[in-house]
């Protein structure tokens, strides 16, 4: 077969992205799903095939190092699946103007594009146009929300993620002059001679905090309440849904190819700990839904931080489960909490106007706690299973930190639910049409309804995505492989000389 | 035929109990009357008292379970009685045991405290308050005091620490084996049989008799029974754990008199504690005694 | 199909049912036919039994399998939801829908709450011991929250314990699996006493915490009294009865068959004088003591109830510890005991409730003449919570003051009868608060409660008065539970146990207690003049006249006296150490909140490159 339907990851959303002006109307709001659906289905195939071997494609046939490199192993196949059916739950079927809608659904694209291509990008130049592609699609969708706490929070993101680009960039630059090549692959075979000294080392930590500001990492996250408390709910989902996914994949990637070394590790897991730790507990005191579930959205990725920093695939697993976990519940929660809005107390009685809403919300709350059998508790199991294996204390002292969170983390949700739950907000002083809005549209209910759907399935389905999910581990973390995959010359030579 | 005797006994234990029970409240009346020097009762006067209130002519009651109350305050005693060994006689003493016993005997208690409760008088449920916490004051050291002779004989089993006793003279008795335990138990036989200082919960100037306030007739007649049985059992537990129980009859009912002496010649010349002050004289030295003695035993 | 099989699936039926039918009358005859079946079918089958559904996830294997151990509380937690299931399909279960409350939903979380409770009870392994204990817990918190707003909000309140206990188990999860490797409980049993003891001591820690704040052990009991007190009536005598049980139900796994008691003697405070062994056992006798002291002081029933139940628990953990054939005997019995009046108690109370409106023990007294066969239901219910002969309490608190006994153990054998005396204190100031006394006049007109409440209470305390009488009946089933536990076996009669250190035989005790009462009545209404009925009002005031609008009932500050002396002793020290962690997570949250309130990120991102490179590179 030929891999160079890999490029249509990118090119499909871009294409529908740009060519809208140029159709009538009616084919024009359908052209960006069905580029998405094209692109699932991409996805789909390519899971079922990496799933045996990964695949790698040059393109333009310009051999690495030199051309531009496509790796797709079964995690970024999944994560180019996962791409596009959540940004496909989270489309913008609605807009105040034709042309407000035209910008978001292309905005939109750009940045499922983007995703696509940091999912499958094989060296880091590319990582870092995508990831800048990522980034002003997503200043511009955060900004569109229109108000001037959006403008103002959007402003102050800008300038952050701008600065870690920078350092991103930096890190790149540094790499780049040691070791004379940005292909992962290339590097990955290089790294022990060049790049494992505290040069190296200098250079993945520019590029941690850069790419960090996406990935909600702990020093480089205070943009997130903001950004996610103004920004419309579809925005914050995919913000923190998605793309903070897609950077931690990248930063997971860099960690194992490039960078398998004890401080590299340390770093990931003291700055997940403090995320844990920051962003549970400041969920804790938030007086809005919004910011709670920006703050602990926070605390899951620094989780996540926590499960990539443990050494071999079981902390890979961990990662991806975790990763995938909260991709599938975090979007939902912020879908939901699109009329639920303002101050906590606001919500009393809501359960009585949305008992399903109340319901999913619930769902959602017991599987980010982890409660089983629901899939929060299999990742969390995986992570602490990881984390008890170490010798190390510091691990153990992650699992612990992760214990009391999870703990905040439940007090937390349990109190949105119990204020769903409570007196009427009708009974209070405040008239009817207070708690009238906070009933929820059908259309949340079945955009959230799907992510429930499949969050349940994934449930039921446990038992028999637990070996696909250690396969995925394994080839992510087999970087031997991945270098024969993409150089298979240079590995050949590399061993003769 | 071994169950024709032991249904015998049965029968024949709560009997005995109860007449000697009527002489030490004979006892307890003369004791008292000669400390006020007075002449004091004819022999026969606490029989005729339950004779005489069982025949009133007006007789009311407050409900059933007034009644029941009473009859349970009869009933639990006569049950109590057979599980107390009296020399030559058993009853079913081995399959209970002293802690059985114990709790055994709360169940007039109880009895009483439902009766009183249906009457549906303040002073009444005032006094059972009142009882109830001097039950709980004097309760403590006496399980403390039951250990110790658990500990010490290996039993639970009344009949054994009898015949252990008996086996060895009054030097294995448990008063010279275990003399803090004699002394705790005497303090609080003392505070079980609730006269002066520890009549809190009968009080007549403050709670005008507590939980006899609406009792007349039959059910005072029902109390007055009570009263002979507890005074028996009260004693017969103290003789059987320290004095050697009854090698006789003879030896049995003379260790029981002088137990229910000793407490009978003090309580008159003493005014009333308050309830607190009974907790706290009662928790704190046969507790410390009673402690210290089963230390001592346990070392 | 094994019966297990059928049993869960059974049972696993029941909340989509409850959720689907539970508005239909006729729900409730049909889930106690079920579960009437289920308690059939698992008496009478041979045990261990696996089930047939049985999951690998990452490499191990998930699975259920039933022992006698788990099957007593099994029979018990089956038995206690067919009483509440019945109570429930009644006028109770109208009532409670009539007031905005949902049936379907209180059903369901009822179902739900045994199904997850006979998962935990059949585990096999770690991993589905955790999904049963999370079930459970969150099952549990379904009912809590079924009663309304306060029971809302002493749900929430449960919470962070039950999260935290989760925690708890959860990491001693990770780290037996870490140190161990294997989660299957068989193998464990082999493994987990020969870890050193740094090891065992912090999974006896974190294991402990973990099952402990379930069973509301000293000092994570506060959730407990209001979670089940304010839960809807039939939940609230479930949860009372059994749901914390499950703590009990884990911890004597844990200490007995997985780590063994003598290794958890070995983890000593002080070498020779203290050990964890003590500790536990110190642990159990405060958690009689102190809540059972807190009960007294309770004027609402629901709630004087659940902190005995508090109280109650200790008396169970305390026997396991002890070890012995007899002290452990009588801690599983209790459990069996407890269950039955307690459920008794709480549906009593609910009955006066569903009367009257109203559990306050201040509004209450003298209505033993209207509902008689709740007052009886009540005071066998009291006479068994106090532990006294004949019901069933006493031979089970019997066994565990034996024990303590004999193993020389005399300041906890202390507390365990303070607790005991305690309770006699607070049980009477419940019944006579609620059925003795003056009949106030806005209660004149009361009835006893319907068949549907009566009937299952009225069966509750009869099966406690048989068991309590002819003991062995449930003893066969705590031998049996014993046997598979791993502790040694009590050999029993069917009145009781037979040993030379002392007999009980409650076949003759409560044979000889009737007699008594037979003559003490044949002397009481055979002799003497016939007493006359009076009003309650013709009664002795002083020399004032009474009538119906005097009140004339003692009930509030019952035991005045009492409290004069030990009330300083109430301190509330552990609502104290309760608010104090709530204030610092919230302090916590607070500082945490201040990172994210920067105004100028991008210097302290700056700042964090320069510090971190510097380390990066001074490394």
């Amino acid at each position: 077969m030929s891999h160079s339907l890999l490029a249509l990851v990118v090119a499909l959303p871009l294409l529908a992205a740009f060519l809208p002006p140029l159709l009538p109307g009616a084919i024009r709001r359908l052209l960006g799903p069905l580029a998405l659906l094209l692109v699932a289905a991409l996805g789909v195939y390519l899971w079922r095939i990496t799933l045996i071997e990964p695949v790698s494609l040059a393109l333009g046939d310009f051999r690495p190092p030199l051309g531009v490199v496509f790796y797709v192993d079964s995690v970024a196949a999944l994560f180019v699946l996962a791409v596009a059916l959540v940004t496909l739950l989270l489309w913008p079927w609605r807009g105040d103007t034709s042309e407000n809608l035209d910008r978001k659904q292309s905005l939109t694209l750009v940045l499922a594009a983007a995703c696509g291509g940091l999912a499958v990008s094989g060296d880091l130049f590319n990582v870092y146009v995508f990831y800048e592609l990522a980034a002003v699609a997503g200043y511009g969708l955060a900004a569109g929300g229109g108000t001037a706490a959006a403008r103002v929070a959007t402003f102050r993101y800008l300038i952050l993620g701008s600065l870690g680009s920078l350092l991103a960039l930096l890190g790149i630059t540094l790499i780049y002059f040691r070791a004379g090549t940005l292909n992962l692959a290339h590097l990955a075979d290089l790294a022990p001679q060049t790049l494992h000294d505290p040069f190296g080392l200098a250079a993945f930590f520019l590029i941690l905090l850069g790419l960090g500001v996406k990935a909600e990492l702990f020093l480089v996250n205070t943009w997130a309440p903001e950004i996610y408390a103004t920004a419309e709910a579809r925005v914050s989902a995919l913000l923190a849904g998605l793309v903070s996914k897609l950077a931690l994949l990248v930063l997971a990637r860099l960690l194992v190819l490039v960078f398998p070394l004890p401080e590299a590790r340390g770093a990931l897991l003291i700055l997940g700990m403090l995320g844990m730790l920051t962003g549970e507990f400041a969920a804790f005191r938030a007086r809005d839904i919004k910011r709670m579930l920006a703050w602990s959205s926070i605390g899951q990725l620094g989780a996540a931080f926590i499960a990539f920093s443990i050494p071999g695939s079981l902390g890979l697993a961990a990662g991806l489960a975790i990763a995938l976990h909260h991709l599938l519940v975090k979007p939902a929660l912020f879908l939901l909490a699109e009329r639920w809005g303002g101050g906590l107390a606001r919500l009393a009685g809501a359960a009585r106007r949305s008992p399903f809403g109340a319901a999913l919300f619930a769902l959602f709350a017991l599987s980010l706690i982890g409660v089983p059998p629901l899939p929060g508790f299999w990742a969390k199991y995986l992570l602490l299973s990881g984390l008890a294996a170490q010798p190390d204390n510091l691990y153990l002292l992650a699992g612990l930190v992760v214990l009391v969170t999870t703990v905040v983390e439940a007090v937390y949700l349990f109190r949105v639910i119990g204020m769903l739950h409570g007196r009427d907000a009708a009974h209070s002083e405040k008239p009817q049409n207070m708690a009238l809005d906070m009933t929820l549209p059908a259309s949340t209910l079945a955009g959230s309804g799907a992510f429930a759907a499949l969050l349940l399935a994934v449930a039921l389905a446990a038992p028999w995505l637990t070996a696909p999910l250690a396969r995925m581990a394994l080839q992510m973390n087999d970087s031997a492989a991945y270098v024969a995959r993409v150089l298979p010359a240079t590995a050949t030579s590399e061993a003769t000389k | 035929m071994k169950m024709m005797e032991l249904l015998l006994e049965l029968t024949v234990m709560p009997l005995l109990a109860f007449t000697v029970g009527l002489f030490m409240v004979l006892m307890m009346r003369k004791i008292a009357a000669k400390i006020q020097r007075r002449v004091g009762p004819p022999l026969l006067q606490p029989l005729y008292d339950i004779v005489k209130l069982y025949a009133k002519e007006t007789q009311s009651s407050h409900g059933l379970l007034h009644d029941i109350g009473i009859v349970m305050a009869v009933g639990g005693y006569i049950a109590a009685e057979t599980m107390l060994p009296v020399p030559g006689m058993n009853g079913i003493a081995d399959k209970a045991g002293m802690l059985t016993l114990a709790y055994v005997t709360m169940i007039p208690s109880l009895g009483l405290a439902l009766g009183v409760g249906q009457c549906a008088n303040p002073n009444g449920s005032i006094g059972i308050a009142r009882a109830l916490t001097a039950m709980l004051a004097y309760d403590v050291p006496f399980v403390v005091i039951i250990f110790g002779a658990s500990w010490l004989y290996g039993s639970n089993n009344l009949v054994e620490v009898i015949a252990a006793q008996q086996a060895g003279g009054i030097a294995s008795w448990g008063v010279t084996q275990m003399p803090l335990l004699a002394i705790a138990g005497l303090f609080t036989l003392y505070a079980m049989l609730g006269k002066q200082p520890f009549e809190i919960y009968v009080a007549p100037a403050e709670i005008a008799t507590g939980p006899m306030v609406e009792m007349g007739g039959k059910h005072l007649g029902g109390l007055f029974v009570m009263q002979c049985f507890q005074l028996f059992t009260a004693s017969a537990i103290y003789v059987s754990l320290f004095l050697g129980g009854g090698e006789n009859w003879l030896f049995f009912i003379a260790k029981l008199f002088a137990v229910v002496a000793i407490p009978m010649s003090m309580a008159f010349v003493f005014p009333r504690y308050r309830t607190e002050d009974v907790l706290a004289v009662v928790w704190r030295w046969p507790m410390l005694l009673g402690l210290i003695g089963v230390w001592l035993v346990m070392r | 199909m094994n019966a297990l099989d059928i049993l869960l699936a059974l049972s696993a039926l029941m909340p989509p049912a409850a959720l689907l039918f539970g508005r239909w009358r006729g729900y409730a005859w049909l889930a106690g036919m079920v579960l009437t079946g289920q308690i059939i079918l698992l008496a009478g089958c041979d045990l261990p039994l696996a089930a047939g559904m049985n999951l690998e996830i990452f490499g191990r294997s998930v699975g259920w399998r039933l022992d006698a151990f788990g099957r007593f509380f099994a029979l018990i937690t089956l038995g206690v939801a067919l009483a509440s299931t019945v109570y429930m399909g009644g006028e109770w279960g109208e009532r409670h829908a009539a007031g905005g409350h949902s049936p379907r939903w209180l059903h369901g979380a009822l179902a739900g709450n045994v199904l997850a409770m006979l998962l935990l009870l059949s585990s096999q392994d770690l991993i589905a011991f955790f999904i049963g204990w999370e079930l459970t817990s969150w099952a549990g918190f379904l009912l809590m929250a079924q009663g309304g707003e306060k029971a809302l909000r002493a749900a929430l309140r449960y919470v962070p314990y039950a999260m935290s206990g989760a925690m708890a188990v959860l990491g001693g999860l990770a780290l037996t699996l870490a140190w161990t490797g294997t989660l299957d409980l068989a193998a464990l049993t082999g493994i987990m006493p020969t870890l050193d003891n740094t090891k065992l001591a912090l999974l006896l820690a974190l294991f402990g915490m973990g099952f402990s704040i379930k069973m509301g052990l000293l000092p994570f009991h506060l959730w407990q009294a209001p979670a089940y007190a304010e839960a809807a009536g039939a939940g609230t005598a479930f949860l009372g009865a059994i749901s914390a049980r499950m703590g009990l139900f884990a911890l004597a796994l844990l200490l007995v068959k997985l780590m063994t008691l003598t290794r958890v003697a070995d983890l000593a405070f002080i070498e020779g004088l203290f050990t964890a062994r003590d500790l536990l056992a110190w642990v159990a006798a405060l958690t009689i003591v102190l809540p059972t002291f807190t009960a007294l002081k309770q004027n609402d029933a629901r709630y004087l109830l659940a902190w005995h139940g508090i109280g109650q628990g200790g008396y169970m953990l305390l026997g396991i510890v002890i070890g012995d054939a007899t002290g452990s005997a009588g801690g599983l019995l209790h459990v069996f005991n407890y269950a039955t009046y307690q459920a008794a108690l709480v549906l009593a109370v609910f009955a006066v409730m569903h009367r009257t409106g109203t559990a306050d023990l201040n509004s209450l007294g003298g209505l033993v003449t209207r509902m008689p066969l709740t007052f009886l239901v009540m005071l066998l219910g009291i006479i068994g919570l106090a532990g006294l002969p004949p019901m069933n309490g006493f031979v089970s608190k019997w066994l565990v003051y034996r024990s303590l006994m004999l193993d020389g153990r005399p300041l906890l054998f202390l507390m365990t009868v303070i607790g005991t005396l305690g309770t006699i204190l607070s049980v009477y100031k419940l019944i006579h608060n609620t059925f003795l006394g003056q009949l106030r006049a806005e209660h004149e007109q009361i009835r006893e409660a319907p068949w549907s409440m009566t009937l299952p209470m009225l069966a509750l305390v009869i099966l406690a008065f048989v068991t309590g009488a002819a003991p062995g009946l449930a003893l066969s089933w705590v031998a049996e539970a014993q046997a598979a536990l791993g502790l040694p076996v009590l050999a029993y009669t069917l009145g009781g146990i037979e040993s030379p250190r002392g007999n009980l035989d409650m076949l003759w005790i409560v044979g000889v207690l009737f007699a008594g009462f037979g003559i003490g009545a044949l002397l009481f209404y055979g002799a003497g003049g016939r007493s006359k009925r009076v009003h309650q009002l013709d009664n002795y005031a002083g020399g004032h006249f009474l009538s119906a609008d005097v009140r004339y009932h003692y009930s509030d500050h019952f035991y005045a006296g009492l409290m004069h002396r030990i009330g300083p002793f109430y301190r509330s020290s552990f609502t104290r150490l309760e608010s104090a962690v709530a204030a610092a997570t919230d302090l916590a949250a607070s500082l945490m909140q201040v990172w994210y309130r920067q105004t100028v990120p991008a210097l302290t991102l700056l700042v964090a490159a320069v510090l971190g490179l510097s380390w990066m590179i001074w490394k």
